[in-house]
């Protein structure tokens, strides 16, 4: 009998369960549990409540492989045809997007007197919505439907994208050394990602055809196992996990997909919680009330960058004011790629975790709250070709 | 036909809208997983979904065949019907059977009964429209196509030893 082996499994166990009880309160009051998660993993660790000595290794690779789930499944959803297209037609939203919601986290580091990369870093941190919320509120909320909508996951898709290119371009940098290495690693990342992406494009349906498999077992581990590998070697050369695993669920089409999702759905919620569960245990607590105040003021002016941003791209499409506000409320909540970025500089930079954290909590809940409720905001909505027939319309 | 605006939803699927003479907007959100959405648009914010009812594939169909059918399923009714004196049949080769183990070349089974073999389905996958090196393996299917009598034919010397 190894103690530690079973000090492991009781704080694992305990750890799980914690998140099974927020989990469920979140549902009772209607917010997404991904802030609760980051609450919990705040409350653990060293400094928290209780230390977690045996585990905290084993929630660390567990971290690792829910960056890597969350981005393939992202990945599952889109096709390289589909991302190109979009591009095509939402670029310009996808360009005032990124002026809006990059501002003010660049310019907070700046004042915060962080370095110019971690600035650039919180910079990312604000400009990304959190794709996964959004879609979870949209579809809980029954908004698919909805004209704006469509403004909405454009946006969402475009800022994914722009991470396929920030994540290698900051990597290079922070862990770069010289100007010119640095440059050169940057070049070859951007490289690799756009070789890589070409081949995807140019053989996913061979590769979706070759990885398919009638028993599910194999079917996991070739996809689980395939997708490590990639995500692994695309770390390896600074162009992060991250983009590696999101680009192979972009390069897998098909049959496949359908398949994938319904395996990988359940692990990814597990390793997800973990993953959010871990950056909060390495924020250090006791930086909170020194950056709560910053914090609170970046989440104030991005809630209002990005409504700005989701009234003029819904303008753009002549949805009615209530419609643009409603996109402007979607796009406010933040999460996972928010702290995918913060995470890479919480090393360099200590102050960065502790805000990213408060930030992020404060954002999603602001973000699920306003959009839930945007229809009781009274603006006026648009009359349809003010067809004035017969008896008016009531109200 | 009334125009009808599509837009992209990315990651989900794609959107109808159509907006009727009286004003009101009604939609169809067709899912790449099959599902259908039905959605009516408030009358004051007509962006808005105010119902959405989900319909899997098939009561999506027969709601279509409720409002009046789609033209363009009537389209493909009059293309079967144009086609009805011709038969496809899915014919799972006997390992006895007259032809098995040889080529299409070697069978030469249009010749024979007139029908024509358009696809070999097996283990590694189909083949399309098959040249006449490709073989007729036993347990495979061939697809069959032909007037009904030339089926029939084909079929025996498919499934049966030559008399």
């Amino acid at each position: 009998m190894h103690t530690g082996g079973d000090l492991l499994i009781i704080e694992l166990g305990a750890v799980v369960l914690g998140l099974a009880i927020v989990a469920r309160l979140a549902r009772r009051i209607g917010i997404p549990a991904l802030p609760l998660y980051l609450l919990v993993g705040l409350a653990l660790g060293e400094g928290g409540l209780i230390e977690l000595p045996a585990s905290t290794e084993f929630i660390e690779a567990g971290a690792e492989i829910g960056v890597i789930l969350m981005l393939l499944m992202l990945g599952l959803e889109f096709s390289t045809r589909e991302l190109i297209d979009n591009v095509r037609r939402s670029t310009l939203a996808g360009i005032i997007d990124f002026l809006l919601n990059f501002a003010p986290g660049f310019v907070a580091g700046l004042i915060l007197d962080f370095e110019p990369i971690i600035a650039v870093l919180l910079g990312g941190v604000t400009y990304i919505s959190s794709s996964g919320i959004v879609a979870k509120l949209v579809a809980d909320l029954d908004r698919i439907g909805n004209h704006e909508t469509s403004v909405v996951l454009s946006i969402l898709v475009i800022e994914d994208l722009a991470m396929v290119l920030y994540l290698p371009i900051v990597s290079g940098v922070l862990f770069g050394g010289s100007v010119l290495s640095t440059t050169l690693t940057v070049v070859v990342s951007l490289g690799a990602v756009i070789g890589v992406l070409g081949v995807a494009y140019l053989l996913g349906d061979r590769l979706s055809a070759i990885a398919l498999s009638k028993s599910s077992e194999a079917l996991l581990l070739t996809l689980l196992g395939g997708t490590l590998l990639v995500a692994g070697l695309a770390g390896r050369l600074n162009i992060s996990t991250a983009v590696g695993a999101f680009v192979v669920g972009v390069a897998l089409s098909g049959e496949i997909v359908s398949h994938a999702r319904g395996l990988l759905l359940p692990m990814r919620n597990l390793f997800a919680a973990v993953f959010f569960v871990f950056f909060g245990l390495q924020v250090d607590v006791s930086l909170i009330p020194g950056v709560a105040v910053a914090a609170v003021a970046v989440a104030a002016v991005t809630v209002l960058t990005k409504l700005l941003t989701g009234w003029i791209a819904a303008g753009r499409t002549r949805i009615g004011r209530p419609g643009r506000l409603r996109a402007g409320a979607a796009l406010i909540a933040h999460g996972e790629f928010s702290i995918v970025i913060a995470e890479l500089g919480v090393v360099r930079e200590s102050d960065l975790g502790a805000l990213a954290a408060a930030y992020v909590i404060i954002l999603t809940l602001v973000g699920a709250l306003l959009y839930q409720f945007s229809d009781s905001i009274p603006v006026t909505g648009r009359k349809w070709r003010a067809r004035t027939r017969g008896g008016a319309s009531p109200g | 036909m009334r125009k009808v605006t599509e837009t992209d939803l990315p990651g989900v699927g794609v959107r109808f809208d159509l907006e009727t003479d009286a004003g009101r907007c009604v939609g169809v959100v067709a899912h790449q997983t099959g599902r259908r959405d039905l959605v009516i648009y408030d009358e004051r914010d007509i962006d808005r979904a105010c119902e959405s009812v989900e319909l899997t594939e098939d009561e999506g169909h027969t709601l279509g065949e409720l409002l009046g059918g789609s033209p363009v399923l009537e389209h493909l009714d009059d293309a079967v019907h144009r086609l009805e004196d011709i038969v496809i049949s899915w014919v799972t080769i006997d390992p006895s059977a007259a032809l098995a183990g040889l080529t299409l070349a070697e069978a030469a089974l249009r010749t024979r009964t007139g029908a024509g073999v358009v696809a070999l389905v097996g283990e590694g996958g189909s083949i399309p429209i098959p040249a006449g090196d490709k073989r007729l393996e036993p347990g495979d299917t061939a697809v069959v196509v032909g007037v009904p009598s030339a089926v029939k034919a084909a079929t025996g010397l498919l499934t049966r030893p030559t008399p």
